[in-house]
């Protein structure tokens, strides 16, 4: 099976070279996309000679997953799976998801909680919020909507690349079960973030994300 | 509608049919997207000179006063054109997420070229 590791890059210079090396390990193809970082990047990967985009403008972890995906469309690639270049996802799970694509899944979610406990705090809220609405739409029980460590069989990303109404990842995971695509969670360890700054600093995005996942699931998916 | 707001409607709409004029004439504004302009300011003048259309109107929608049966229009059309300007961004957005990944693309293929 043809597969590739899509890792969006934006300002990770203190952790990408070592987490492509990581990645090289295991003998997929993969792609490094340069989301228009203003730090060196970029350099690191050309000095590396690690096959990535650069992006000409900064598209945000939305676009530039799409583009991951379009360009796994586009060369004819049979699966494909995220891993985030900040050094959460740790490349030793890609083995164990994609396994499941093999086993005939059609979108597999590194998940961090289908053995272990959901902690108690306001982030985890909000994952419990979202699995409930999932759970009320489609019947189907989801431990980690939020993960953005998945892989994608060759439907799934056709459906990926051309279609721009999806906001995130949940609201992606609940219209991909409510079509009847083959979902499956893994279990995962991700580690805390190593460097770099999280796209939720502000107490409004995550507010805004909450209320636009919520909508999505409710009436678009 | 009184005399004072009639005239400063029809001065307005006049300034506001100018400005757009001027604005497509110094290629600053795509004529595609004036005419939908233009078109306004000259309901608003239409407004200005035969008022008495409004007051029927304003009388079929059972409001009392005909200068806010003007209001209820003029925002009602706000509100379309600014919805038109949202799904023109959702487009944009939609063509600028595949022409960046056209543009990455071929940049990769011109240094994979170039390295060999």
């Amino acid at each position: 099976m043809k597969t590739l590791i899509i890792i969006p890059a934006h300002n990770e210079e203190a952790n990408i070279e070592a987490l492509v090396k990581d990645v090289c390990r295991y003998k997929y193809d993969y792609l490094v996309i340069n989301d228009f970082s203003s730090d060196s990047t970029a350099e690191i990967l050309d000095r590396n000679n690690f096959n990535h985009l650069d992006l000409p403008i900064n598209l945000g972890i939305a676009g530039v997953t799409r583009v991951g995906f379009k360009y796994a469309y586009d060369h004819d690639y049979d699966c494909c799976m995220c891993i985030d270049g900040d050094g959460q996802h740790q490349p030793s799970y890609v083995e164990p998801i994609l396994k499941q694509i093999e086993a005939g899944n059609d979108y597999v979610v590194g998940s961090r909680f289908v053995e272990e406990k959901k902690p108690m705090n306001a982030r985890m809220l909000g994952s419990r919020i979202i699995c409930g609405l999932i759970k009320l739409k489609t019947g189907k029980k989801v431990t980690d909507p939020t993960s953005g460590m998945r892989a994608l069989g060759r439907n799934v990303i056709k459906e990926f690349s051309d279609s721009m109404n999806f906001y995130a990842e949940p609201d992606a995971l609940c219209h991909l079960i409510h079509k009847g695509y083959k979902v499956s969670e893994v279990q995962v360890e991700m580690k805390d973030r190593q460097g770099g700054v999280s796209y939720f600093q502000s107490p409004f995005k995550s507010i805004y994300y909450m209320i636009a996942v919520i909508l999505s699931i409710l009436f678009i998916q | 509608m009184s005399v004072g707001l009639r005239i400063g409607l029809l001065v307005a709409s006049l300034i506001a049919f100018l400005f757009v004029l001027v604005f497509v004439i110094k290629k600053k504004l795509n004529i595609k997207y004036s005419i939908v302009w233009m078109l306004w300011s000259l309901l608003s003048l239409v407004m200005a000179i035969f008022p008495k259309t409004f007051y029927e109107l304003a009388d079929v929608l059972g409001i009392e006063l005909p200068v806010n049966a003007v209001f209820l229009i003029m925002i009602g059309l706000l509100y379309g054109l600014t919805f038109y300007v949202y799904c023109m961004i959702s487009k944009h957005n939609e063509e600028i997420v595949k022409l960046t990944y056209e543009v990455s693309n071929l940049h990769k293929e011109l240094d994979d070229l170039k390295k060999k």
